[in-house]
């Protein structure tokens, strides 16, 4: 396997538990770059803001009777030392504040977004 | 080979393990063999993929040596040692699921030529202590290890 160690790759998530078929894979990609050793970050906007919802994420559940929900795929992309962020703009759009969301996700604003998909190697938008 | 069963997770009492990574050590002078362990086969469920780092790749204890993927989880699978890889299992390329009937012996994942090996060797866990450690594991968090068709038995 060729060595990606330094690569650095942002994943943004625009879908929310309403679509579950679309909130599982971009975590799975995440942290396949993050077990390859590429630097990774989830950033959620849009509906994808309503996945960090404190409460949400536990009732996304793809396969039934699977001990492995949103809430699971979202804490083991952090285990593997994925980056979760959230918009701040789009907290608002759902009404949510920082005590909404779950643990370990940081807000960050706009130009953020756009200087961080600038500094990254690739872009993978959901 | 000396074994015990815990909830159906096999532990090979001659191994070294590094009980947190869920990785095995046989090592023969200075190179060791390196594969996962039954719990992990487990856990990962029916192994799609498995990719290896290239044989030369100098590699710190910690660091992945490979990553693996099944239908539910994907994840390094990190050095126990220090060390560089000399050869890689070219069998998982085209049937990673080797992992999953042979964790121990045909499915082992890489060989390296370790640099620290007596400190880190003393560092792993073996023989009863690690059965113990792996039964307090297993049973931490709720683990019964599963084998899909044609799994390696133990005498």
């Amino acid at each position: 396997m060729e060595d990606f160690e330094g690569k650095k790759i942002l994943v943004i998530q625009t879908h929310g538990v309403e679509t579950p078929t679309r909130t599982y894979s971009p975590l799975f990609y995440a942290m396949a770059a993050a077990a390859m050793e590429i630097e990774v970050m989830v950033w959620f906007t849009m509906n994808g803001t309503n996945q960090l919802k404190k409460g949400e994420a536990e009732k996304v559940q793809l396969v039934k009777d699977s001990n492995v929900n949103l809430k699971t795929m979202l804490e083991m992309a952090m285990d593997s030392d994925v980056e979760l962020r959230v918009c701040q703009q789009s907290l608002e759009l759902w009404d949510m504040t920082e005590d909404d969301l779950i643990d370990g996700v940081e807000i960050m604003g706009a130009t953020s977004i756009i200087e961080l998909s600038l500094n990254y190697d690739h872009v993978m938008y959901f | 080979m000396a074994h015990e069963e815990v909830k159906g997770c096999v532990i090979l009492k001659d191994l070294h393990y590094s009980v947190q990574d869920n990785t095995w050590v046989k090592a023969d002078g200075d190179v060791v063999t390196i594969g996962m362990t039954d719990i992990a086969q487990s856990l990962a469920g029916p192994i799609l993929h498995a990719k290896t780092k290239s044989v030369g790749t100098a590699r710190k204890k910690g660091r992945p040596i490979a990553t693996v993927e099944s239908g539910k989880w994907v994840g390094p699978v990190k050095s126990p040692v220090t060390g560089e890889i000399i050869e890689v299992n070219e069998q998982l390329a085209g049937d990673a699921q080797l992992i999953n009937r042979s964790p121990y012996r045909d499915g082992w994942v890489v060989k390296m030529k370790a640099s620290n090996l007596e400190a880190e060797l003393a560092e792993m866990t073996t023989g009863e202590a690690a059965v113990e450690a792996y039964r307090q594991k297993i049973e931490q968090d709720g683990i019964a290890c599963t084998h899909i068709d044609d799994s390696d038995t133990y005498d």
